[in-house]
């Protein structure tokens, strides 16, 4: 997100509704195009209103952006719309540590819904009714609009509304361009928009695509959009699940996302950290109602690199329970069918086995002899981080543990790792978890330096 | 605890006016505002007469005798329901009264009591929005002793129908309604209501255009409304920066409904739902709104929440007598496909009063005619410089085929029209319809003009 820039997002739901006289291809066409050039007309007029969230104040963006409260006139800037937000930070402030959320960009993000005022006075006149006898085929759904834009602060209100209904025109002709390609007879597909954060210079931009069709399915239509924004051809940026998240919206499924974002990383001599990329979810001992204490850990570091692919978009399949991974290495022959229900532990092994069965993910196994040679992996972890990026899975001595990402100097041979420890037993409490090093920076003594460990590396598959 | 009830002196006046010929009864409504803390009459209206066969009772028929057996209920709140679409928000029939000779006076509160109930019953029928729990559903019953203008004032709960009647005060007082708020708006109309299975029978129309009114109407009800520009919390006061002392006047807010553009979808669907449809309905255009608040300490919501019923109201009875109307004159050929125009909202002043009422002019009437069923319903005189026609404008007409037939038959209802009065007895056509439709002779005529514009050439294209 760009300093001094604020987001503002528009949802609502435009109703879509045509009649379809016949079902030959040209008529439909010529229909699904007329609905929506009317929607576009809609959107422009002096009717629609934008609810500002959690606020008494209306906005008339045809109307130069005339506001209900007294204080907010058009040629204001923008951001003071974000004082007239009545938040309930009170509460949440409490809950939260003394040691403040520094990359909480919720601040910057006002949000919108479309309203409509039917007492805008038009030049009609008094109501008539029109009966109408042609049998048709009446299409009918709404459209699920969501319009995000990034403007300056400083932009007054009316610039803003002006951008924010040309955003609205745009996901309109977007979404008539999607619901043709994808027609069949008179089955439209409900276009829904999806927003992503690209990398710099690209930034966020809003795909639309059609319900229903998998991923899988529109890779033609990736290949478009990475070739027209430059990006790499071998990893996902554009799947759903891609989709960028925003902070004001909780994670419904109630898994913590990136604790270690919260930490403060070491500050080595001539070094940096190396960290993992992307999204996971912190699985550990005691979650989803499965007393896995004493023997899951590896099970929920497993479940910890599972999460990544599914948030990364590599996969589409739902993080595996323990039972499904021990069905997994039963399947691929690598356990006997008495493991099934067990409390056995697994190690690196099985989990590549696993990754591979389930998720079709191949992975690198490295190998210590002593803990104590993990203090030399330095580079080589880096460069996985770099090129990977991936949560590293490490097993030895009578423990399993996530590696999230690694700080080390070339120069010094100083070296820590950011682990992620499934042994915690706790509420997904994130004061607790990075306070109490649930989440945290060890050094090399962390390791047991008499035992072998073995590391599962994951590997990117080399797709879009 | 009765209620209390202050009634505006010209209802005094009214009351003790009424004539009321020897032994017979009359029956009449009682027109007002409940709040919860009190509430206020404004008005008083007999049960106009069935027939004109000179005076006597108009609602017992002749030679009945003195008993109240013979009171048609069915007109009483027939009358009841035509003079509810004639009140704006706000506004509403909250009571009847009953006058008797001293001996019927015992027997006269059953009958009110009948009566009470009938019609609440009666004007709920069709109603498009729903009763919150701040509600008031006491009516008042008055019953007034034609031989010693005795009051007697109870109240029923029309909610409960085992209530027990209870007593409750009635008093007179002037400028009861001087400084009463008035809400306005008007309120856009675009609605497409699919027809699945297409008869030209008005009942099917009723039908669907029922179901999509109702959808609509839920849409108004949770809509957000703004006053005077402003989205005020409910509880805050309408009247709150008037000082005590300062001379009553009567304050008119500017109302603003939003509403979200769609309904998100309930069902995950992916993709559009597909109905086969026979036809359909469009409604279009622009509706004048009103609705009068009580002055003893309003809040936004209750002024929210007049004139969305207003709102809701005058689209439902305009669309409820475009049907009956079509009904009536039984299979509307050629009219399908021709926009029609529904009837549009007057408003005439009540006199000595600063409130206002309304009316529906049907597309072929004219003033006249509006002013003879304010007569008819509410019994006065409104001349007719009074009645406010501009407030909807009248649609474009729509291109007349001008074959000498059309343009002949066209003056032929016009002639029609100016004759009066439209009883049923008079009017040969009228035989066969029913002698409850008050506008039966205005809108038999309208019905013919209606059938001659039918040849207009307003068709549904793609």
């Amino acid at each position: 997100m760009v300093v001094g820039n604020i987001i503002l997002r528009l949802r609502g739901s435009l109703e879509f509704k045509c009649q379809l006289d016949s079902t030959d291809v040209p008529h439909v066409q010529k229909v699904i195009s007329r609905t929506f050039e009317a929607l576009g007309s809609q959107v422009k007029a002096e009717s629609l209103v934008l609810s500002l969230s959690s606020s008494p104040v209306f906005l008339w963006p045809n109307k130069g952006g005339h506001a209900t409260a007294g204080e907010i006139s058009p040629n204001r800037p923008c951001k003071d719309l974000q004082q007239l937000i009545q938040t309930d930070d009170q509460e949440s402030s409490r809950k939260k540590s003394a040691k403040k959320d520094k990359k909480n960009p919720t601040a910057g993000i006002i949000n919108l819904t479309l309203m409509t005022e039917v007492t805008e006075p038009g030049v009609l006149s008094a109501p008539t009714l029109l009966r109408g006898s042609k049998k048709h085929h009446l299409l009918q759904t709404t459209l699920p609009m969501d319009c995000v834009v990034s403007v300056l602060s400083s932009e007054s209100i009316s610039v803003v509304c002006g951008t924010l209904v040309g955003a609205l025109c745009s996901q309109l002709s977007d979404m008539e361009k999607v619901a043709l390609r994808h027609m069949k007879g008179t089955a439209l597909l409900i276009p829904q928009p999806f927003h992503f954060l690209l990398p710099a210079p690209v930034g966020l931009v809003t795909v639309v695509y059609p319900a229903g069709v998998p991923d899988s399915q529109l890779e033609t239509r990736r290949k478009e959009l990475h070739s027209l924004f430059e990006l790499p051809d071998d990893r996902p940026y554009l799947r759903r699940a891609n989709a960028l998240h925003f902070p004001d919206e909780p994670y419904k499924d109630g898994y913590l996302r990136n604790p270690h974002v919260h930490l403060n990383h070491p500050a080595l001599e001539n070094g940096k950290p190396y960290l993992v990329q992307g999204v996971y979810s912190y699985h550990h001992y005691m979650q989803d109602r499965v007393d896995d204490n004493g023997w899951g850990c590896a099970y929920r570091s497993l479940q910890t690199i599972c999460s990544w692919f599914q948030q990364q978009g590599y996969v589409e399949r739902a993080v595996p329970s323990h039972k499904e991974i021990q069905q997994a290495l039963v399947e691929v022959g690598d356990k006997q069918g008495s493991f099934l229900g067990s409390r056995q532990w697994i190690g690196s092994i099985e989990v590549a086995a696993v990754l591979d069965q389930l998720l079709g993910v191949t992975s690198k196994i490295m190998f210590v002899s002593q803990g104590s040679e993990l203090a030399s992996k330095g580079r080589e972890l880096a460069n996985h981080f770099l090129s990977e990026g991936t949560p590293i899975m490490i097993g030895g001595g009578v423990l399993a543990h996530t590696i999230l990402g690694v700080a080390w100097s070339e120069t010094t041979g100083q070296i820590r790792y950011l682990i992620l420890d499934p042994h915690y037993t706790g509420a997904e409490d994130l004061q607790v978890i990075t306070e109490k090093g649930w989440c945290g920076w060890k050094g090399p003594e962390f390791w047991d330096q008499n035992a072998y460990y073995n590391l599962c590396l994951p590997q990117r598959p080399k797709t879009i | 605890m009765g209620r209390g009830y202050i009634v505006e002196d010209v209802v005094e006046k009214y009351l003790s006016n009424l004539s009321v010929p020897g032994a017979s009864c009359v029956t009449g409504l009682l027109i007002g505002q409940s709040s919860s803390q009190r509430d206020f009459v404004v008005l008083a209206v007999r049960t106009p007469q069935k027939d004109t066969e000179g005076q006597g009772s108009p609602s017992v028929s002749r030679g009945a005798g003195n008993s109240l057996e013979h009171l048609d209920v069915e007109w009483v709140t027939e009358h009841a329901r035509q003079v509810s679409r004639m009140l704006p928000g706000g506004m509403s029939v909250i009571g009847v009264f009953l006058v008797t000779p001293p001996e019927l006076s015992k027997e006269g509160q059953n009958t009110l009591r009948r009566l009470i109930f009938a019609v609440d019953k009666h004007i709920s029928k069709g109603r498009l929005w729903s009763l919150t729990e701040e509600d008031v559903t006491e009516k008042v019953t008055l019953h007034i002793c034609s031989k010693t203008r005795k009051v007697v004032c109870r109240t029923y709960d029309v909610r409960d129908p085992k209530s027990s009647a209870k007593p409750a005060d009635w008093k007179y007082q002037s400028g009861v309604c001087t400084s009463w708020p008035l809400l306005t708006c008007s309120v856009g109309l675009n609605l497409v209501f699919p027809v699945l299975e297409m008869h030209v029978l008005p009942q099917d129309m009723e039908k669907c255009m029922k179901e999509g009114l109702q959808t609509w109407a839920k849409q108004i009800e949770d809509g957000l409304c703004l006053i005077n520009g402003d989205a005020m919390p409910g509880e805050v006061e309408l009247l709150g920066g008037q000082k005590k002392n300062a001379k009553a006047v009567q304050q008119t807010f500017r109302a603003q409904i939003l509403i979200p553009m769609a309904e998100p979808q309930s069902e995950r669907r992916l993709t559009a739902s597909v109905k086969v449809c026979s036809g359909s309905l469009t409604l279009k255009g622009m509706v004048q709104c009103r609705a009068y608040l009580h002055s003893n300490k309003p809040r936004a919501k209750h002024a929210t929440e007049v004139i969305k019923r207003d709102v809701i109201n005058t689209v439902s009875s305009r669309v409820e007598m475009f049907l009956e109307d079509l009904l009536m004159e039984g299979e509307d050929k050629g009219s399908v496909g021709v926009q029609q125009v529904l009837p549009r909202r007057v408003f005439a002043p009540v006199p000595g009063m600063s409130l206002c009422v309304c009316d529906y002019m049907f597309p072929d009437e004219c003033v006249s005619d509006v002013s003879d069923r304010l007569k008819e319903m509410l019994d006065w005189e409104t001349p007719e410089d009074s009645i406010d026609t501009s407030q909807e404008a009248v649609p474009e007409a729509p291109t007349i085929d001008l074959k000498n037939t059309v343009v002949q038959k066209n003056l032929k209802a016009k002639s029609t029209l100016d004759a009066r009065p439209k009883t049923p007895s008079e009017d040969p056509t009228e035989a066969h319809k029913s002698h409850k439709t008050y506008y039966a002779g205005v809108a038999m005529a309208a019905a013919i003009a209606l059938l001659a514009t039918g040849t207009s050439l307003i068709y549904l294209s793609d």
